[in-house]
């Protein structure tokens, strides 16, 4: 008897600590200058946060507040360059020689002025490493320092994406002081000599409205307000940025007053975001594609090869059924590969759900009783749903969709190696000029068409037109023409463009939502 | 044999097992139908050959597969793990990393789990078919069905969201500034620093995840440790020993308890492993920084260093519990030690 009184004085025991526990005093936050910003957000992807280096979607947020770029595009107006670090600039006739004029008197966070000196080697560091971002200088021949506040810019060929290239986060311009100090270089073995990506991970060598103070791999990264600012003061003191992966959880976060916003909600969740009455949610156009592409090679698939059978897929997806169903709304459709928002999208050459056009290609395709093939994709659950509503649709005209689910790197692999007769896959934009999207989508020996097999010369004769004509209108018709080409081969077939939720505490003010770094720190207050 | 030569001959044992280890996942990362460079290169900068030819460079993928192989056993030799595909940072250092947060989770959870599972199992083998043993048995099946991202996601909705009694996600406040790493262990550091109010919010942090993540473990324990010692119960020297007339709690703790306690001892060693690794939903929903989303991102990324760092530490963890499990076999019940 003694010894189940002794066991159940253990179990109270520990019941007693765990409540002991619950009950102890909360910790007081440490004191800081007032007001701090805590967003939460699954921050899986960030790998480094050297601008140089880093490549993925977090840090473009977090460099375009830690960092300044020449120039911008501000949240809002996605069709207008603006100034930033460069008051205006200079382009020779031939397009091929820009001079940009630095804003006077400007200091990085560590006192030094920024010079024109900076931008030569943040460019040339950036293209010398030769990471992932180091495409974006690809477009630069040469930099040359006039000045310390004049810089000009050779480029290899005539660019009209190059002033949205700029506007990249990549682009930003580092002290070159600093970084050369922790071992950093722009020399051209680069790729193997520079030792400052350490030190840029824990630190920023900017002259932007916040400063890097810490980063813990997948638990938080600190912004502190750089009260030099030259464009003004920030109204916040700090910035807390929480990895939680789980959505629910983030959205209880807030809810409860530990956090002030989260920087994507689920669809499921927005209802409840909604109803509480402390919350604000606000929806962004995202100008992510997501696309089903489909291979023009005969050996991967008879069936797909043919453009009619191309055609009549594209003709029997339930678009708006797949937006307002499964996405709740939440999400667009552009006509063609140029999604909304971007120059030369017409949204009245959308093409809606068609079964009886799609039945009448497949009859002509030879294709009447319908055929199998497998519908490729990087598994996650949003597309898990769509692939499901795919087959469904697609089993209306008679074709049969074997779903074959990937982990995302085995995908990727095997899409890569033009493996893949039918894909399942997504796009989303580094800068903010249609090349982005013309470039991808239509050169035989690059991106997603050579992936697909797709070589139409006259399809890249338009590409090609869109990526070195200067003249906006010129440029604009050979977008709409290239769409036109597309949309009758067919060898993509845009299903929806994604709108990002956002949900905040009603005190936070100033939101813009941008769709490449999605905020600017700088604007927000609270 | 002594009980130091055991130990000796255990640790010898462990270089052939460790080199097996890296060899064999080495060989089945490699098999893996995908291409690292994937992992690297990202789509954008794949149709620049320049970019590619660095990476290939940087990360040795022209190399012959043996060479890779020896390459990095030699790293190993030295200490070095390689750095992450992924992570691109040294694997060492991210172990480091995120080996303090899981071995605070992993240790509660135990300590938990052992605390209220062994008293538990005891009762209810004591008191078989009484109130008490259909209780355990409630809790244990609790434990044992309920898949970590639905209790913690209850948990966190019930104890954070609606009754506010706990906090919520994180391994301290989100506003609060995480303490100064010594150990990475934030109770110990924050108790080494004095700062009482971070050691008690750090505290509450702990509390939902280990409960969640330690109830499955408890539910084992509890279950294992009532079978066997009803088995021992049964047994002719029990009755034996009451039989002298000892005293009932004599008979259970001195004789009974001793013997039906290896099989728990195993459990718990081989439930503690599991712990460390097995926690990825668990630290998902309690967005605790730890070692099994970093394994399993390694996995479906095909970053292979860091797929054989965490390959490599899991197995010293496991070769290690299973040592101390045996040396405890062998206070135990000396009789092991001299087989």
């Amino acid at each position: 008897m003694k010894f189940v009184r002794l066991s159940l004085t253990l179990i109270l025991v520990t019941a007693l600590v765990v409540t002991l526990a619950a009950c102890a005093p909360r910790a007081t936050p440490t004191p800081v200058p007032l007001p701090t910003l805590v967003m939460v957000m699954n921050m899986d992807d960030v790998v480094t946060l050297d601008p140089h280096h880093a490549y993925e979607t977090t840090n473009l947020m977090i460099h375009n507040s830690t960092y300044d770029t020449l120039v911008e595009f501000r949240a809002g107006d996605l069709t207008k360059v603006a100034p930033r670090l460069a008051d205006r600039w200079e382009v020779s006739a031939d397009g091929l020689t820009y001079t940009f004029y630095l804003h006077p008197g400007v200091k990085f966070t560590s006192g030094n002025p920024v010079t024109a000196e900076d931008v030569r080697f943040s460019w040339m560091r950036l293209k010398n490493i030769k990471d992932n971002p180091a495409f974006y200088a690809d477009i630069v021949a040469d930099v040359q320092v006039v000045n310390d506040t004049t810089v000009k810019v050779i480029l290899t060929e005539p660019s009209p994406a190059f002033l949205a290239i700029c506007a990249a986060p990549a682009m930003c311009i580092v002290d070159s002081k600093v970084v050369k100090e922790h071992g950093g270089t722009d020399a051209a073995d680069a790729d193997q000599t520079d030792k400052a990506k350490d030190w840029l991970d824990q630190n920023s060598a900017g002259s932007g409205p916040f400063i890097l103070t810490k980063w813990t791999p997948k638990a938080e990264i600190i912004l502190e307000a750089n009260p030099n600012y030259w464009r003004g003061k920030p109204k916040l003191g700090k910035v807390i940025i929480k990895h939680v992966a789980d959505p629910t959880t983030a959205l209880q976060m807030l809810q409860r007053g530990d956090a002030d916003m989260v920087e994507s909600l689920d669809v499921d969740l927005v209802e409840q975001a909604k109803a509480d009455p402390n919350l604000q949610v606000i929806i962004g156009q995202t100008l992510n594609q997501n696309y089903l592409a489909m291979t023009s090679n005969p050996e991967l698939s008879k069936p797909l090869s043919d453009k009619r059978v191309r055609q009549a897929i594209a003709l029997s997806v339930d678009y708006d059924g797949l937006i307002k169903a499964l996405l709740r709304g939440y999400g667009s459709r552009a006509p063609s590969i140029i999604p909304l928002g971007i120059l030369g999208v017409d949204p009245a050459m959308t093409q809606g759900r068609n079964l009886e056009k799609a039945k009448a290609l497949l009859k002509e395709a030879g294709y009447e009783k319908g055929f199998e093939v497998e519908l490729c994709y990087g598994s996650n659950p949003v597309r898990e749903t769509i692939a499901a509503k795919l087959k469904s649709d697609l089993a209306e005209v008679g074709i049969t969709v074997n779903l074959k689910p990937m982990e995302q790197s085995v995908y990727l692999s095997e899409m890569r190696a033009q493996k893949l007769a039918f894909c399942f896959g997504g796009w989303t934009p580094d800068y903010l000029d249609p090349t982005m999207w013309t470039d991808y989508f239509s050169y035989h020996d690059r991106g997603i068409a050579k992936r697909m097999w797709y070589n139409n010369p006259e399809a890249e004769r338009y590409a090609k037109i869109v990526g070195t004509e200067l003249d906006p209108a010129k440029r604009e018709q050979a977008i709409k023409d290239l769409q036109k080409v597309l949309m009758d081969d067919m060898p993509f077939t845009m299903l929806y463009q994604n709108q990002q939720i956002v949900a905040m505490n009603k005190a936070v003010k100033g939101f813009a939502y941008h769709p490449v770094h999605f905020v600017s720190f700088f604007d927000l207050s609270k | 044999m002594g009980l130091s030569t055991h130990i000796i001959r255990r640790l010898l044992l462990v270089i052939p097992m460790l080199i097996g280890v890296t060899l064999l996942t080495f060989l089945v990362s490699r098999v893996v139908p995908a291409d690292p460079l994937v992992v690297i290169v990202s789509e954008k900068a794949l149709d620049h050959p320049d970019i590619v030819e660095a990476a290939i460079r940087k990360w040795g993928l022209d190399k012959p597969l043996p060479q890779q192989y020896l390459y990095y056993v030699w790293n190993l030799a030295h200490g070095d793990l390689g750095v992450s595909f992924k992570t691109k940072r040294p694997v060492a250092q991210d172990l480091a990393q995120y080996l303090p947060a899981t071995v605070e989770l992993s240790v509660a959870s135990l300590l938990f789990a052992t605390a209220v599972g062994l008293p538990l199992g005891i009762l209810a083998a004591v008191k078989a078919g009484s109130w008490i043993d259909h209780l355990a048995r409630f809790i244990s099946l609790l434990g044992a069905s309920m898949p970590p991202f639905w209790s913690g996601l209850m948990a966190l909705f019930l104890f954070y969201f609606k009754a506010r009694i706990l906090p919520g996600p994180g391994r301290i406040d989100a506003r609060a500034a995480t303490p100064h790493g010594i150990t990475g262990l934030y109770l110990l550091d924050t108790f080494l620093l004095g700062d009482t109010n971070a050691f008690a919010d750090a505290l509450r942090h702990l509390i939902l995840p280990s409960v969640i993540l330690g109830w499955f473990t408890l539910a084992i324990i509890c279950r294992i440790t009532r079978s066997s010692l009803l088995e021992v119960l049964r047994m002719d020297y029990i009755r034996t020993a009451r039989a002298k007339g000892l005293h009932e709690r004599v008979v259970l703790l001195r004789h009974a308890l001793r013997n039906a306690f290896i099989p728990t001892l195993t459990t718990m060693g081989l439930a503690f492993a599991g712990l460390m690794t097995g926690a990825i939903m668990t630290e998902t929903i309690f967005a605790w920084p730890g070692i099994g989303r970093y394994a399993v991102e390694a996995a479906v990324n095909l970053d292979y260093p860091a797929v054989l760092g965490t390959t490599l530490l899991i197995a010293l963890i496991y070769i290690f519990v299973n040592l101390i499990v045996d040396i405890l076999y062998g206070v135990i019940d000396p009789r092991i030690r001299e087989a």
